[in-house]
């Protein structure tokens, strides 16, 4: 029988403590997994979907506020601009592409986008399409929308059905459907992993429209008249792609002097939000992840030196059948390399099992489309690490085994 | 096979070792001898087994066993020298409880001729040969003592080693299990014209070996506490 096969059949022996040793390094391998992947994948998420516009201009506010409600589809705009400044802007020479949004209404919580066909020219940042139809076509007329792909997973809606919007950018119970405007449903975009998949895109005339409407009926209701029988048209925001890059902070500097809005580069806003917000939280929750690991690893060496001196007996027996020291010695440790592998395969499965199981409802409350198999370059490190500390919990009671003469031991009793 | 020669050990140990002695009388056993080691519990009769297994070092003098001179030895050479040389039976049988018997006897193999391949078998013929073919898949706790005690026998000869040190292998067993052991153990080590050194208080069993040795006769002297300390094996 092997050094392995003994080591296993001791674990085996007292399964209870191994399988608590065991279950202790694996809730702390899973959290280390968990918070490394989740903090890599919306790294991923956010810098993706960030990367996709040079610039986004919006009304005056927060530029974070305009970059998370304009490209992340959370939080509302903090103004809106007249439509005229995205025709400039349009006209401008050193901008390659832009398209409007226009924002106000939602079906079951997922955004009704107002915009261009063109907006779906996009490229990412490869030079390949970043929209891709699955099934249908693009609207072509008002009222007809395409559904992002978890929308329409979400709903149900398929090519041809319709519903009703209703007022708001989340939904509300009880909130105002506008039952006289019936969106059809042209088309459904293939997954793009980022949060255009939860939202639903139409004209940009259409979402005037129905605001315009509801509020002449509002001024009708309330015996106050509309000022013109054309009301200024806005926009909730303007995505831009620059010529180049290199023009994004002269460009954002000029809008902000020379109109009424303000542009916000999002791989700025996102990248200060990473690192002001949610790297503090993400290293809380790592280093309570580094404890719970550090606990586990205490629990091997506690296991390994209670398991040695239980075993004082028969490691004085296999000396004197003849094992060398560094056979005993190799025993006590190779259990402790069992013990934290063991633990640290289980830990990674379960954390990405579980993050596996929880993809889903994490993309429909946050819209981060997690890939939950990939391994994170730094949960590698994490893992190597973990190792290193089971390596350095088993090698102490190997070195006490070691150590040890057999011929006392020998008098013990079962 | 065995010659012990002004072999002494030093009292205590580390900070507590003194000056005083004890002084073990000259021991020789032949090839294929049976010995019974004899006298008051206490006086050494377990300290002279481990020495001849090399479990335990003499400060002074000349221990050589199937020719070889333990104190030329490292540690790792007086282990193997075990393995290879020495079978050992003790009271508490020693058995190694996560195992079964055909197991525990393939592990003794393992170390002591440190053949792989042929280990199970090997231990299969031997638990055969001590009467427990049926019980190979048992565990120590399975086993009534007898049978445990068959299976540290079967282990102790399983292998290739010329000696067998069993101290007090009837120790712990009725009379009549007693008697059963004690005639395996004489067998198997005719068999193999083993040497058999066997401690025992039974002088019955004494008289049917080749012949005693009286392990009373080591000297000692000095606080009787630091003595009593070294003698506890």
């Amino acid at each position: 029988m092997s050094i392995l096969g003994m080591a296993w059949r001791y674990l085996r022996f007292r399964w209870l403590v191994t399988l608590l040793t065991v279950a202790s390094i694996t809730l702390g391998s899973a959290l280390v997994c968990t918070v490394l992947v989740l903090r890599h994948e919306s790294d991923q998420a956010l810098s993706r979907d960030a990367a996709l516009y040079d610039l986004v201009v919006g009304g005056k506010g927060s530029p974070l506020q305009l970059v998370l409600s304009s490209v992340y589809h959370v939080d509302s705009p903090p103004g809106n601009l007249a439509y005229e400044e995205y025709e400039r802007l349009r006209r401008d020479p050193r901008v390659a592409w832009a398209a409007p949004i226009g924002l106000g209404d939602n079906l079951a919580g997922h955004r009704i986008v107002g915009t261009e066909p063109h907006f779906f020219d996009l490229l990412d940042r490869n030079g390949d399409p970043f929209f891709r139809l699955d099934r249908g076509r693009l609207f072509e007329d008002r009222f007809e929308v395409v559904l992002g792909s978890h929308v329409a997973v979400a709903t149900g809606l398929e090519v041809g059905d319709t519903f009703f919007g209703t007022h708001g950018l989340i939904e509300v119970p009880g909130g105002e459907v506008h039952r006289d405007f019936p969106y059809r449903v042209s088309g459904i975009l293939a997954p793009t992993g980022t949060a255009q998949d939860r939202a639903i895109f139409g004209t940009l005339e259409s979402v005037w429209e129905i605001h315009e409407t509801e509020e002449r009926l509002h001024s009708a209701i309330q015996g106050t008249a509309m000022l013109a029988n054309r009301p200024e048209r806005e926009t909730s925001a303007i995505f831009v792609r620059l010529e180049t890059p290199g023009l994004r902070l002269w460009m954002a500097d000029e809008i902000r002097k020379q109109s009424d809005g303000i542009a916000a580069i999002p791989i700025n806003e996102i990248l200060r939000f990473q690192r002001g917000v949610v790297g503090p939280v993400q290293r809380s929750l790592l280093a309570v992840a580094a404890a719970v690991v550090a606990v586990a690893c205490l629990t091997v060496l506690t296991t390994l030196h209670q398991a040695t001196e239980r075993r004082r007996r028969d490691i004085a027996i296999l000396r004197s059948l003849g094992a060398v020291r560094g056979e005993v010695a190799a025993l006590v440790f190779v259990e402790g390399l069992i013990l934290t592998t063991a633990g640290i395969v289980l830990g990674l499965l379960l954390g990405h099992g579980g993050l596996a199981l929880a993809s889903d409802t994490i993309r429909d409350t946050t819209g981060l489309a997690l890939h939950p198999w990939r391994l994170a370059p730094s949960e590698l490190i994490a893992l190597v690490s973990m190792a290193a500390c089971g390596v350095i919990a088993s090698v102490f009671p190997a070195i006490s085994c070691y150590r040890r003469t057999p011929i006392a031991d020998l008098q013990l009793t079962d | 096979m065995v010659r012990l020669r002004d072999v002494r050990l030093r009292l205590g140990e580390g900070d507590r070792a003194s000056s005083l002695w004890f002084r073990l009388p000259a021991f020789d056993a032949a090839a294929g001898e049976t010995v019974a080691i004899t006298g008051p519990s206490g006086c050494g009769k377990s300290t002279l087994l481990n020495l001849i297994a090399g479990l335990r070092r003499a400060d002074e003098g000349e221990v050589t066993v199937a020719g070889v001179d333990l104190s030329t030895l490292g540690s790792a050479g007086l282990d193997r020298h075990r393995g290879a040389q020495c079978g050992m039976v003790f009271q508490t049988f020693q058995l190694l409880a996560p195992f079964t018997a055909v197991e525990n006897v393939a592990i003794g193999l393992r170390f002591g001729s440190r053949s792989r391949g042929s280990a199970r078998s090997r231990a299969t013929d031997a638990l055969h040969r001590v009467g427990l073919g049926d019980r190979l898949r048992a565990r120590p706790d399975q086993l009534s003592v007898g049978e445990r005690q068959r299976v540290a026998i079967a282990r102790a000869v399983a292998g290739e080693a010329s000696i067998l040190l069993a101290d007090e292998p009837t120790g712990s067993l009725d009379p009549a299990t007693a008697r059963e052991v004690f005639d395996l153990l004489r067998e198997v080590a005719a068999e193999g014209n083993r040497t058999l050194l066997m401690v025992t208080h039974d002088p019955a069993l004494a008289a049917r070996l080749s012949r005693s040795f009286d392990a009373s006769g080591l000297i000692a002297s000095g606080d009787p506490a630091i003595i009593e300390e070294a003698r506890t094996p």
